[in-house]
């Protein structure tokens, strides 16, 4: 008997085989372990982005929520609340907007990379986490160097464990809640200090933004900052440790990008496609929708699948081949519709940068393990170690 | 369903029919039409899916968001009275038919 549990191991190490029976046997899948349903098609999971008026994200977006969370982020409200939220801080993302970062961006990279000179074997995670610490910290403003509160690596630690949730009890553990509880204290301190004395940063505008004279409620800016820092650190670290194992996995492509870093942004394109780290979000059911044969109801939680619409064989020819020429566009490696992510073009620009100057002190190099130790999460999706060893 | 006809600026014309609910951005991207980008993935958020519509047919749309209006001040191209972002515009039987020209550049 076929079951699909986002809370096992065997899902977190390769959800794919469960992608594609999925796909082609029940493409509207009653998951008794998740008490959810499953969609796993490329074209439902576009339709059921779109109609956020019947798939709604308001009672929560992640596969396992936090508690108290849902309702005051982005990506847990429905319009016209989100998009009142949105409306304050998406220039900020915009790719022309960012522009001003390229350069601090490529000096964190050529400092944390550069670092590996001479080393013949090296946890990419190690670097990778330095780096995406300090990107974020640097794009939203959070204290560094000499006003810093805390160091970049608990940060770090705590944005990862907030987003895992444990086999066992198929919820959040109390280390998880913990870090979680960590990361709102930790946003709290900063949004005083924004608040005390603003500077022209992403915190600081949105702590003291008003909409239409309606400013945003306490709860609101916390749990936001709070979502910003976790998705943004583990959401761009995650992705960087699924694109550094695409690239020792598969020689070819990292030759191609190594002799030409500007096939790096199809290389990066194909690997959001392929396997990006956020494989699955959460949505909720405001009537009831027949789809496949099965009726799901008012109230019921439903699965989007992106990883698995990523692979679909009806919107992607050959699509478990790992294709730097492919250019799969409309891919669901950042989900779609009114909730697609916030961070896509710093998320590319930094992703770039970062490879481009690693793979000038590293150009050449293969995994050590075969077998890898993934992240507990039935949201998102890296591997916890990644040896690489230089060649 | 709704058939939409797509046309580039080179001229090449491409009619695709699509699902109920889907933007004209996705359509686009979906198939393979290279005038549009959509490049934050459809949540009004990048100006890469600018679209000029039908004009003799830009009544029957649903009147551009606030967000859409200030998104649109961001066109690469030329801003003209019936731009409008395709991710914005969603597919209804009532657009059948319904006539979009790309502009050269989206970036």
């Amino acid at each position: 008997m076929f079951s699909f549990d986002p809370y096992s191991p065997a899902v977190d190490a390769d959800p794919f085989p469960y992608y594609q029976q999925l796909r082609d046997e029940q493409p509207c899948f009653w998951s008794p372990e998740a008490q959810m349903w499953i969609l796993s098609r490329y074209s439902d999971i576009v339709s059921a982005g779109q109609d956020w008026q019947t798939y709604s994200s308001a009672s929560g977006n992640l596969m396992t929520e936090l508690p108290g969370r849902a309702g005051a982020t982005l990506g847990s409200s429905d319009p016209p609340k989100h998009d009142r939220l949105r409306g304050l801080i998406q220039h900020a993302f915009m790719k022309r907007n960012l522009l001003a970062l390229e350069e601090p961006i490529r000096a964190v990279a050529q400092e944390v990379f550069g670092a590996l000179k001479g080393s013949r074997q090296f946890d990419f995670k190690e670097v990778s986490s330095q780096f995406t610490v300090k990107v974020l910290m640097a794009a939203l403003g959070l204290p560094m160097g000499a006003e810093a509160i805390v160091d970049e690596q608990t940060v770090r630690d705590n944005a990862v464990l907030m987003v895992q949730s444990d086999a066992r009890t198929r919820a959040k553990g109390p280390e998880h809640i913990a870090a979680y509880n960590w990361m709102q204290d930790y946003a709290a301190k900063v949004i005083a200090m924004r608040r005390a004395a603003p500077r022209n940063d992403l915190i600081s505008n949105f702590a003291l933004a008003e909409v239409d004279g309606d400013r945003l409620d306490d709860r609101e800016v916390l749990l936001t900052t709070t979502t910003l820092i976790m998705a943004g650190v583990e959401s761009l670290g995650g992705f960087m440790m699924m694109f550094a194992y695409n690239l020792a996995t598969f020689d070819e492509a990292r030759r191609a990008v190594v002799a030409k870093p500007e096939l790096l942004p199809d290389a990066i394109e194909e690997s959001l496609r392929f396997n990006t780290s956020a494989q699955r979000f959460r949505r909720r059911l405001m009537k009831d929708v027949e789809l496949h044969g099965q009726t799901m109801k008012q109230g019921d939680f439903v699965c989007l699948a992106y990883g698995s619409g990523n692979r679909d064989e009806r919107q992607y020819p050959n699509p478990d081949a790992y294709d730097i020429t492919r250019k799969p566009r409309g891919h669901l490696g950042f989900g779609g519709g009114v909730h697609a992510c916030l961070g896509t073009a710093i998320a590319r620009l930094a992703v770039k940068i970062a490879f481009d100057e690693f793979h000038k002190v590293v150009p050449d190099y293969k995994r050590v393990a075969d077998q890898l130790a993934w992240m507990p999460s039935s949201t998102f999706r890296s591997p916890l170690v990644l040896e690489l060893k230089v060649q | 369903m709704a058939n939409i006809t797509y046309i580039e600026s080179s001229g090449q014309t491409t009619t695709i029919s699509l699902n109920d609910g889907w933007s004209l951005m996705q359509g686009a991207t979906a198939n393979g039409i290279d005038g549009i980008v959509g490049e934050c993935g459809g949540s009004c958020a990048c100006a890469t899916c600018h679209c000029y519509v039908d004009e003799a047919r830009l009544g029957e749309l649903p009147a551009p968001s606030a967000g859409e209006l200030d998104m649109l001040e961001n066109v690469a191209a030329e801003r003209r009275p019936n731009s409008r972002l395709a991710c914005q515009i969603k597919a209804t039987a009532a657009l059948e038919g319904l006539i979009v020209h790309l502009p050269e550049m989206q970036e």
